[in-house]
């Protein structure tokens, strides 16, 4: 079974792609509007150069050749929502080509291309079964990413999507909890001819048609029917995919250059562009360089790059067994609270760490300190809390001795004994703090 | 003369000469230090705009094109909107939705295209300047059939912003007028940079200064298939040249020949996707039959509303980006574009400019025109083609009379951004030139 995928992620420009209107959303249709994304006659385009830039950092994100020139072309197609009928996308030399894109760092995705364009409106059918047009999105930059089929199953692609979505909201510095629309043309082939799911939102519905496509394709292959090239849709509803139309071949579309916009020699900005480390990336190295687990990884990355960064720092000045025992343990379980209390002086934690290095302060005076620092509860009443958590989990230890054992096998064990706690304190401690203290404790029995 | 009576006399010019298709009604002078027109493809935000097209009819642009903006910021009074051809889809503004300009010569006859309006008012209005485009000669043809000056800058030179495209990569405005030193004078406040237009930024400055012509080549291919009548005047013509100081050389330039399917190939290809937002939603026509599927309401807006050559150029241009065919034609056109700006280059080394006669025909009747095939008059544009097609600069002066006194024009293109170097030529001309206005009666 082979996949490919083309999905388009909106850029997070202030004015869209052509124009000047706000890329906002408008609760009222039609209304961040002009004639250029209008199409009226006479309107012309004008580039939103950060359009490129984003462009050029995804592209290196994803490894490509970034093209010397690149340049626009027209789509000419008919659709109510597509306001010029023609949309100003990217043929020949798109921003970047033939990059690479590794999945848990492991497997390679070859990427395609990657090119950038504008998205059309949107069409509202109502109830009477017309159509009503709103041209607010009309014109919003867009970037597409076409990989080659080398995704195996739905589950990979799922997977492929989320790891690379939140690379590039972190390039981007695109919020985590901003909702960000992916669409994804998904391209399924489980014999020979392939089948294109056109417009699938988002990656969980990614995975579930073609998933989906994968079941239907199959049974027809049993069946020994044949199954045609031609384009499909998914109805999360019924979760099956229903056919559109035959697909006919892509240059129906009569590709010409855009005459309206020139050649762009995006050489020299592309040099000029450093784009930091992908969270991804970060996983890999930290787990690399400092020969940690890569979950442990993951989980630094995934609470925060800042924590990451922590964790690196404390190697450096320190050494690694500290970033592991400290970072690694009550930072990491604390910094959800540190965060919402808004106190990020790092140095302070590194402060409480050297006095333990220096042996001023005991291994279970730290932690109190740091977490009374990071969840601005006072120190004594955070012993409090620790030490009874703490005989909590002492007192099942020493009741279920057969955890620790079974944990050195899989340390999924541990959630036996956070159950236990959660269920007696009644959500008294956070989840990570519970996780923290209950691994360190069995760890200590080994 | 009041301006209610300007405008009266005006009106009644026009119903025998059908240079407008929408006069202004706004009677007040606003102090108008001149009065001008513009092709009805320039957006104006007073006056309905069409194109020449009845699909676009009730278009009320919300802007004004750049060109027209920069006129009314000097004092200008636009006060119509000349008719043309469809889109300027034509070579004698008969391919129009609306009336068709009639020449001010001789009313049986055409007045060129597709700013045939524009130079029919520039012909028949005392102390008017009017705004044309050129896409493959739309500018110098008329004004050439009307007797008028006519210049097609620089491509990039004007900003298109406002203009409603036919081919994007072609497109130039520019100025016809009776007198020599107004191409100079309105094209010095319409050229310049505009950032609504990125093809515009890249201009180098306008340079408004005197530069005598001292040489040009005549090409062997432009004055080839010329009328009698055209041969001898041009003859006649390019001795006065002679006798003016200007060196004058002939010279082979083959790839003109090329120019035509070159230019018709890449025109029709962004033609047919300029056409492709005209469905009968967001502006002008848009009354058919709303129960309709849409591309089913699409087709039927399209079919009803665009002309005959509308229809032939979205087929062209439809064709020619096909797959399969984009390579062997598209792709094709702009390599032969190369070529003819090579061969422009090369010949211009040595030359201030490339002289051939205008049209090969004086203004046609429009007997004669009804019979002629579609191929026949795009043939006819293979003097004024190659220039368009290279974006070269280039003006027709009026150098002549035919035998029934209709005008016989000549045309000099120089190379690109060198525009002074072709009013000089102009204005230099016109000091010895006896032009001869048409007898213009209310």
């Amino acid at each position: 079974m082979k996949i490919g995928l083309e999905c388009h992620v909106q850029l997070p420009t202030k004015s869209k792609m052509f124009c000047s209107c706000p890329t906002e959303e408008c609760e009222f249709p039609n209304t961040y509007v002009c004639p250029t994304c209008l199409g009226m006659p006479g309107s012309r385009p004008v580039l939103n150069r950060q359009v490129l830039v984003y462009g050029i950092m995804i592209a290196k994100m994803l490894n490509c050749e970034i093209n010397d020139t690149t340049w626009f072309a027209r789509k000419t197609y008919f659709y109510p929502d597509m306001s010029k009928s023609v949309q100003i996308t990217q043929y020949d030399n798109p921003i970047g080509e033939r990059g690479v894109y590794y999945l848990d760092g492991k497997k390679p995705i070859r990427i395609t291309r990657i090119h950038i364009e504008e998205d059309p409106g949107k069409t509202k059918r109502t109830a009477d079964l017309t159509s009503l047009v709103d041209y607010n999105r009309s014109g919003i930059p867009l970037a597409e990413i076409v990989t080659e089929p080398d995704i195996a199953t739905p589950a990979e692609a799922r997977a492929f999507l989320t790891q690379m979505i939140g690379d590039i909201k972190h390039l981007l510095n695109i919020p985590d909890e901003l909702e960000w629309v992916v669409k994804c043309d998904c391209n399924i082939s489980v014999g020979t001819e392939r089948v294109e799911i056109k417009n699938v939102n988002g990656m969980k519905h990614a995975e579930k048609a073609l998933h989906a496509e994968m079941i239907r394709q199959i049974a027809m292959i049993k069946a020994k029917k044949k199954i045609l090239r031609e384009t499909r849709r998914y109805d999360p509803e019924r979760d099956v995919t229903i056919s559109v139309r035959v697909k006919e071949f892509e240059d129906q579309y009569g590709y010409i250059d855009e005459p309206d916009l020139g050649i762009y020699h995006i050489g020299e900005l592309a040099d000029s562009i450093k784009i930091s480390e992908s969270p991804q990336n970060k996983i890999l190295r930290l787990s690399n360089q400092y020969k940690i687990d890569q979950k442990m990884a993951k989980q630094l990355v995934n609470t925060s790059m800042d924590l990451a960064d922590l964790f690196e720092e404390v190697a450096k000045e320190f050494d690694t067994a500290a970033a592991i025992k400290w970072v690694g343990g009550p930072i990491s379980a604390n910094w959800r609270a540190m965060e919402e209390r808004g106190e990020v002086d790092l140095s302070k934690l590194k402060g409480f760490i050297r006095e333990f290095a220096d042996g001023k302060i005991t291994d279970t005076q730290c932690t109190i300190e740091i977490k009374s620092y990071m969840t601005g509860v006072d120190a004594s009443a955070a012993q409090e809390e620790s030490a009874g958590l703490e005989s909590l989990i002492n007192e099942f230890l020493d009741s279920n001795p057969k955890i620790v054992a079974d944990y050195q096998k899989n340390d999924k064990a541990a959630n036996q004994v956070i159950g236990y706690v959660m269920r007696q304190t009644g959500g008294k401690y956070s989840s990570a703090e519970v996780v923290e203290t209950a691994k360190r404790l069995i760890e200590a029995r080994f | 003369m009041t301006m209610d009576a300007t405008l009266r006399d005006l009106k009644k010019i026009n119903e025998k000469y059908q240079m407008f298709h929408t006069m202004t009604d706004n009677t007040d002078p606003c102090d108008a230090k001149f009065l001008f027109s513009a092709k009805d493809n320039l957006t104006s935000k007073d006056m309905e705009t069409c194109a020449g097209s009845r699909i676009l009819e009730g278009y009320h642009p919300i802007f004004d094109a750049a060109s027209i903006e920069k006129l009314r910021e000097v004092g200008g009074k636009l006060i119509g909107k000349t008719n043309m051809d469809e889109f300027g889809f034509g070579t004698f503004s008969a391919n129009s939705g609306f009336e068709i300009p009639r020449n001010p010569y001789d009313t049986s006859r055409a007045c060129g295209g597709s700013s045939g309006g524009s130079a029919c008012a520039a012909s028949v209005i005392e102390d008017h300047i009017s705004l044309g485009v050129s896409t493959g000669g739309s500018i110098c043809c008329p004004a050439s059939f009307c007797g008028v000056y006519g210049i097609a800058p620089t491509y990039g030179r004007v900003s298109r912003f406002g203009l409603i495209d036919y081919g994007n990569s072609l497109d130039k405005i520019g100025v016809l007028s009776q007198k020599a030193g107004d191409l100079r004078e309105y094209m010095k406040i319409i050229a310049g940079k505009d950032d609504r237009d990125p093809t515009s930024m890249v201009q180098p400055d306008f340079d408004t200064g005197y530069k005598k012509m001292k040489s040009v080549a005549i090409p062997k291919e432009g004055t080839e298939g010329l009328s009698k009548e055209v041969e001898s005047v041009f003859k006649e013509a390019v001795e006065k040249l002679k006798s003016m100081g200007v060196e004058v050389d002939y010279v082979d330039m083959p790839s003109l020949r090329y120019a035509m399917p070159a230019y018709y190939i890449l025109a029709t290809s962004e033609a047919s996707t300029n056409l492709a937002r005209y469905v009968g939603m967001r502006y002008g026509h848009q009354e058919g039959d709303h129960t309709l599927k849409f591309d089913d309401y699409f087709t039927e807006v399209r079919t009803k509303y665009f002309g005959d050559e509308a229809k032939r150029r979205i087929l062209l241009g439809t064709f020619t980006r096909m797959a399969g065919f984009g390579g062997r034609h598209y792709a094709k056109a702009r390599e032969v574009r190369q070529v003819v700006i090579n061969d422009y280059k090369r010949v211009l080394k040595d030359h201030d400019a490339v002289l051939a006669p205008t049209m090969p025909f004086t203004a046609p009747k429009f007997d004669d025109i009804s019979k002629m095939s579609a191929l026949d008059s795009y043939k006819a544009d293979y003097l004024t083609v190659p220039a368009n097609l290279a974006g070269t600069p280039h003006l027709s002066v009026p150098c002549g009379y035919d035998s029934d006194g209709m005008p016989v024009g000549m045309q000099f293109v120089a190379d690109h951004w060198n525009e002074s170097v072709l009013f000089s030529i102009a204005e230099d001309w016109e000091k010895q030139f006896d032009l001869k206005r048409p007898e213009v009666s209310i």
